[in-house]
């Protein structure tokens, strides 16, 4: 029997309601990804936000001074305090007491540097030019620019800070916000970083190599595939615990560049397998057998063509791997970190610190100024990780292949 | 033939590359037992000074005080606190954005989409950490006047974030590794595209569905700058999420940075609990891996 | 046509090849991958100088043949041989003979073109790098290796900088062709070298094919009944892994002797 549709559009009618449904659970599935694009709006918002003060600043008067080397933390300000004018009293009271001592140093401003670069160390106490009176929101210092003006007193100025300044990347961190600066972590980090990678690429491109080209299959591939898959799902701060047990007290090496970046060379191991097997599966099997064909032995198949052609995408994997090292905290918390190092690294046995550390403990000293340190501070992290994502980027897009 | 009596094969070179890939390789199998050996030898001092029960059982941390009592429950109530939260955010919030990028998402938007998510997983932990002192948490204490500055509520969100990636890159691999042919059928028989995804793809891939949560789980209970930063360094057995508490991680991380002289107790303790966080998270990652070769093939 | 039938099969030979005439010689050929045998007793000889194709239908084991006189098959795992494949009197599987030393000393060409991702030069020169020559005879080898594949004409202002994977299908099997013959292998093998390649393309390579002759001698797996019958002196018909009927060319594909060879070549099946 010939039905036309016009005459029982029933049988093909949708059911309106589920089309509705369908409709808005695909747009309730985004709901996800627009939070999360909201909440790094959010985050970096806040951080750029928070990295910019309004301040009253005081200028204020006092050369730097210069010590010999050879005298102790304590003597120095002992001997400045007192040509400031405090009594013998006052001023053992003062340095007793570690509260005091603390508020001293911020009050009068007597940093204690170990420059390398001038050769051995010398303490060298200097004034700052400018002191902060008082530190305002932008929201709040803005809204309050002409009365916050208009309440100046001699001497005084009023001034709009950004917090991440040039000279914020260069200098060593210090007890007081003000003069705090990022630049021996970027140092620690590069020492580290490198010396990590220097374990990390061979054990893990070798390891790769290995498991693609050499032993694809048997029992020791399985052992080795088991072992890295358990070895990635392992918490890096229990690595931290096998880097303090082994290299900082076993091996002797304390807390120093060394041991960080055997700690954190370890860690990135699994990361680098996986990205160079994937590099070196993505060869195909037909450059292989062509080699083969020529004559030429495992080795040379290996290491004359495939992974000249993997080449790319393993250099990527490392660039990615060095990215997520970079923002490692809890590892190398543990292995030693130090928490206040202002001196630049002279070597592989020197204490340290790394831009995600340094961050922490800015973070955690609950000193709003200090805030505003480890938001400048994100912003340099974030924009080192940027720098290398958009290299990654780059290479993976200039070595596209078709094979 | 002259050549035919060459032997390339066993140019010493070739011998010494296979011998130098394997010592390489075998480095990665010197960490795993450098890991068990390091941890086992110390906690095995830790146990020799504190009774197994009372780290199982007693209910007060506190390594510290003139009387120390070495219970771990709070430490693992402060994990799973914080894990829970975070679960209880990344849960739904990965899963929609796996059934998205597997049944509704094309090219361009996949590629899009896994792009955000992989720049996500790229912001270091500390960064998060920041973000939940000092922006969640005073956030929400307008909303709830007793919340703690360090609470574990803060965390457990911003990580729940954190970990989304996690669990929608696992899950979403396992939903479009449901064969064509099942969602064919289920469009043949007139079901529309979000009938599809959740009663014929959703239980197809549950398997891989439930060990991407378990993944996602383990990666919460080892994190640790987020805690150590927003949730607290105060081991308190409890579970309301607006006190302040301390996670087995925040802990390794509190003991490690004050300084524990070598031979206490104290030092031995965070052997102790960081041994405990790695038999959990090595047992929940075997779990994984179990229930995706166990129930895989039902649906194959 | 079933494989019961073959399985004690004697090779039907028309006017066969003596073994002066003979390059390489196959003798009670057995090939197993894992469990499945893939080739059953082959004997046959390959005379020099002259192009042999081997023709028959999918899976007959044409490849697996032709990749068993270079030993290419022992990189796959499982694969156990018997028999003996003499080349120049010697048996390539005895055990003292490495099979990368037998790789050096014959020449394969693939069905998809394989360039390396090098330049033009890098390809030609790599199986001369591995036997060690360099410099000036280097880059003469490669020039006439270009020569002789026909690919100089278009290549020699940019062969030293362009990467191979720059030139056309055609020209890509071509520079495959020059990279194999650079060597000398008095060997070529080519495992259905022109059937990813365009008509035009094809004529070029068949026309290269059949000049290559002169210098060495070659085998040729293809499926095209009418490229063997183009360029091939002889021909071998093979069919589940069987050696149905082998000899001159032009007897196997106007007056063939087994009910097989003249039901494929008149397109009954295949």
């Amino acid at each position: 029997m010939n039905r036309s549709l016009e005459s029982s559009p029933q049988a093909f009618s949708t059911d309106p309601w589920k089309t509705r449904i369908d409709r808005v659970f695909a747009r309730a599935l985004l709901i996800p990804l627009a939070m999360a694009i909201g909440l790094l709006a959010l985050l970096l918002g806040d951080t750029v936000y928070r990295s910019f003060s309004v301040q009253v600043v005081r200028a204020d008067e006092g050369p730097g001074k210069t010590y010999p080397f050879g005298l102790s933390a304590n003597e120095i300000l002992r001997q400045e305090l007192l040509a400031r004018g405090y009594t013998e009293e006052e001023v053992r009271f003062s340095l007793q007491d570690p509260t005091e001592r603390r508020v001293l140093l911020l009050q009068n401003r007597v940093e204690l540097m170990w420059s390398t670069q001038d050769g051995p160390f010398r303490y060298v106490v200097t004034g700052l030019r400018d002191e902060r009176v008082a530190d305002f929101s932008l929201a709040e210092g803005l809204r309050r620019w002409n009365e916050l003006k208009a309440n100046l007193k001699e001497g005084e100025r009023l001034v709009l800070n950004p917090w991440l300044d040039q000279s914020f990347l260069t200098r060593t961190p210090s007890r007081s916000p003000l003069t705090a600066g990022i630049g021996v972590a970027i140092w620690g980090t590069a020492w580290v970083l490198s010396l990590a990678l220097l374990i990390a690429i061979p054990v893990g491109i070798g390891t790769a190599i290995l498991l693609e080209e050499y032993l694809r299959e048997g029992t020791l591939n399985r052992i080795l595939e088991v072992n890295l898959r358990n070895l990635a799902g392992v918490p890096s701060i229990v690595y931290g615990l096998l880097g303090l047990a082994l290299f900082v007290r076993e091996f002797g090496l304390g807390p120093s560049i060394l041991a960080a970046a055997l700690t954190l060379g370890l860690l990135g191991i699994p990361v680098i397998v996986v990205t160079s097997r994937e590099a070196l599966r993505a060869v195909p099997e037909s450059l292989r057998q062509a080699a083969f064909a020529l004559g030429a032995t495992r080795r040379q198949v290996v290491f004359r063509v495939v992974v000249p052609a993997a080449l790319p995408g393993m250099v990527t994997g490392v660039i990615l791997s060095a990215a997520r090292l970079i923002g490692e905290a809890a590892p190398l918390l543990l292995v030693g970190a130090a928490a206040y190092v202002p001196f630049f690294p002279n070597g592989p046995m020197s204490e340290y610190t790394v831009v995600p550390v340094q961050i922490y403990l800015w973070v955690s000293m609950n000193i709003p100024e200090f805030s505003r340190v480890a938001a400048a501070g994100i912003l340099v992290m974030l924009a080192m990780l940027s720098g290398l994502y958009l290299m990654a980027l780059y290479l993976r897009n200039r070595f596209r292949r078709e094979w | 033939m002259e050549i035919l009596k060459q032997r390339p094969s066993r140019n010493p070179k070739e011998v010494l590359t296979f011998i130098l890939l394997v010592s390489l390789s075998s480095v990665t199998l010197l960490t795993t037992l450098g890991v068990i050996l390091s941890l086992v030898g110390d906690v095995v001092q830790f146990f020799r000074r504190v009774p197994l029960l009372e780290f199982l059982l007693a209910p007060e941390w506190t390594p510290l005080f003139a009387e120390p009592r070495y219970g771990i429950a709070p430490l693992i109530a402060g994990t799973f606190l914080v894990t829970a939260i975070a679960l209880l955010v990344a849960i739904p919030l990965g899963l929609s954005l796996a059934i998205y990028l597997a049944e509704y998402a094309s090219g361009n938007a996949r590629a899009r989409i896994k792009g955000t998510l992989e720049l996500f997983e790229g912001i270091p932990t500390v960064v998060f950490g920041y973000f939940a002192l000092l922006f969640v948490t005073p956030l929400l204490q307008r909303v709830i006047p007793d919340l703690n500055i360090f609470n574990p509520l803060s965390a457990g969100l911003v990580m729940g974030f954190a970990i989304i990636p996690y669990i929608s890159n696992v899950a979403a691999d396992a939903m479009e590794s449901v064969p064509r042919s099942i969602r064919e059928a289920a469009y043949a028989l007139g079901a529309r595209p979000y009938e599809v995804a959740l009663r014929v793809v959703f239980p197809a891939a549950i398997s891989g569905i439930i060990a991407a949560i378990i993944l996602a789980t383990s990666r919460a209970i080892g994190e640790t700058m987020i805690v150590a930063i927003a949730a607290g360094q105060r081991p308190t057995l409890t579970l309301d999420p607006r006190e302040t508490i301390a996670t087995m991680t925040s802990y390794i991380v509190q003991a490690a940075t004050g300084d524990q002289p070598t031979g206490s107790t104290a030092y031995y303790a965070l052997f102790a609990v960081g041994f405990t966080l790695f038999l959990l998270t090595l047992f929940l990652n075997i779990l994984a891996q179990w229930v995706v070769e166990r129930y895989r093939e039902r649906y194959e | 046509m079933s494989l019961e039938l073959l399985k004690d099969h004697e090779t039907v030979r028309s006017a066969p090849v003596s073994e002066a005439e003979a390059l390489v010689d196959v003798r009670r050929l057995n090939l197993w991958y894992g469990k499945k045998q893939a080739l059953y007793d082959i004997s046959v000889r390959f005379p020099r100088n002259q192009i042999t194709a081997i023709i028959g239908p999918s899976g007959c084991g044409k490849s697996t043949l032709l990749r068993s006189l270079n030993r290419m098959n022992d990189l796959i795992p499982g694969v156990r041989v018997e028999g003996e494949v003499l080349y120049e009197g010697v048996n390539i599987y005895d055990p003292r003979v490495d099979p990368v030393a037998v790789r050096r000393q014959i020449g394969m060409v693939f069905q998809k073109p394989n360039p390396f991702p090098k330049t033009i030069f890098e390809n030609v020169a790599f199986g001369l790098r591995l036997m060690g020559v360099k410099g000036s005879e280097l880059e003469d080898r490669v020039v006439e290796a270009l020569k002789r594949a026909a690919l100089w004409n278009e290549v020699q202002d940019r062969f030293k900088k362009e990467s191979g994977l720059r030139l056309s299908g055609g020209q890509q099997q071509r520079l495959c062709i020059a990279r194999a013959i650079a060597v000398e292998p008095p060997l070529l093998l080519m495992d259905e070298p022109t059937s990813a390649l365009d008509p035009i393309a094809t004529q070029a390579i068949e026309d290269l094919i059949a000049e290559l002759k002169r210098r060495y001698t070659v085998v040729i797996v293809t499926h095209n009944m009418q490229q063997a019958a183009r360029i091939s002196d002889r021909t071998l018909f093979m069919h589940l892994g069987v050696l149905v009927e082998e000899g001159p060319t032009e007897i196997i594909f106007t007056k063939p002797k087994h009910p097989y060879t003249e039901a494929y070549i008149t397109g009954r099946f295949g």
